[in-house]
């Protein structure tokens, strides 16, 4: 991958993968790798871009995409995340940042469904619905009721936390 | 006042620490060792599933009466096995220290090396095998008599006039040298066919991660 490609192309939008690769993992040794593949397949695209989105809306879709088949990959394999065996306490402290109130949003995100985590970091990036559901591919009617749904559910988490 | 997770999301990443990107680094050489790896594992499992095969198949053979089928089965396969194995420790004194990019056309060409080596063992093999195979039934006791004694005897029976070299139906031996033939000239490729099935994806991968590196080089 060429250093100006990294630096114009895909450094802009490193907020986004950074947040979507720390909510599908929980080792900073797995976010990486997360980070560095998700990189890597959007070189590897960039020839497939045909503009008829936003090149954002492009980089979110592989971040994703990526992000879930390195996911199912881990499964597959038989590779669970920490998360998976050892208590949320213990997982949280290797893995922080220093707002606490956002590791225990974090916590709670990965508790999601894949394809929930995916929808609610959108909505949290202040995507529009129709924007979701572009990215997700999916029917944007369902978007808003499921946007609801999910923030009620880290609402139940975080309480269920903090209380 | 308790905080939206809005208010959460958009304070958090405020601070610092919370958007700092990993450095793109190493990430080729780790897929090459990856990938390689992998290939070594499943050529490992390979050769140890020739062995199991191989032993088995000789302790079956004596107690279905075939015994000198098993025995040449297995001192094929054992050759076989052992050259690959053979092949396989050149393979791991591969400097892992190298660039991704000289580390897999080190790998690329032990693997034209041992396809070209397993090839050429391959028009031997396969008629080998199949020779086993007829020697082996030819043998194998059918009440008191080789089955193909019997076999010929059924067969004079139905056509008197055949003519046997050394007691075996002419037109058996050139069926049979036709077959040997046969498998000794598509041996390389039967080989390769076989190898695809098992090893083709690991290929396909490492063929994409030079190309990849090579556009990267360019």
């Amino acid at each position: 991958m060429s250093n100006d490609f990294y630096k114009t192309s895909i450094l802009p939008f490193a907020g986004i993968i950074i947040k979507l690769c720390r909510a599908y993992t929980n080792s900073q040794e797995d976010f990486e790798d997360y980070y560095q593949e998700v990189c890597l397949q959007i070189w590897r695209s960039k020839d497939n871009f045909r503009e008829e989105s936003e090149w954002s809306t492009w980089v979110y879709r592989i971040s994703l995409n990526v992000c879930l088949t390195l996911l199912k990959k881990k499964k597959n394999n038989g590779q669970h995340f920490v998360s998976d065996s050892l208590p949320a306490e213990e997982t949280e402290g290797s893995y922080a940042f220093s707002d606490e109130s956002l590791n225990l949003l974090y916590a709670a995100i990965r508790k999601l469904s894949e394809i929930d985590r995916a929808i609610i970091m959108l909505y949290l990036e202040e995507k529009s619905y129709k924007e979701i559901a572009d990215i997700m591919g999916t029917n944007f009617n369902n978007i808003g009721v499921r946007v609801k749904r999910i923030k009620m559910r880290l609402k139940k988490i975080l309480d269920g936390k903090i209380n | 006042m308790e905080k939206s997770i809005e208010n959460i999301w958009k304070e958090g990443f405020l601070k610092s620490d919370a958007l700092v990107a990993p450095k793109i680094n190493n990430l080729y050489n780790q897929k090459s060792i990856h990938i390689i790896d992998k290939f070594k594992k499943m050529f490992r499992i390979n050769l140890i599933a020739i062995v199991v095969f191989s032993v088995i198949f000789l302790i079956v053979s004596f107690f279905v009466g075939i015994p000198i089928t098993g025995i040449i089965f297995f001192i094929t396969l054992t050759v076989l096995v052992v050259i690959n194995k053979r092949l396989l420790n050149d393979l791991e004194v591969i400097d892992k220290g190298v660039s991704s990019y000289e580390y897999l056309k080190t790998f690329n060409q032990w693997i034209n090396e041992q396809v070209a080596i397993n090839k050429k063992m391959s028009a031997f093999l396969y008629p080998i095998i199949f020779t086993s195979l007829i020697i082996g039934f030819w043998f194998k006791d059918a009440e008191g008599i080789f089955l193909g004694k019997r076999l010929v005897y059924e067969i004079l029976i139905g056509f008197p006039d055949i003519y046997l070299v050394y007691g075996i139906p002419l037109i058996g031996i050139v069926i049979v040298l036709f077959i040997l033939g046969l498998l000794a000239f598509f041996g390389g490729r039967i080989y390769e066919w076989d190898l695809n099935i098992v090893y083709g994806r690991v290929f396909k991968k490492l063929e994409e991660l030079m190309d990849d590196i090579e556009s990267l080089n360019n």
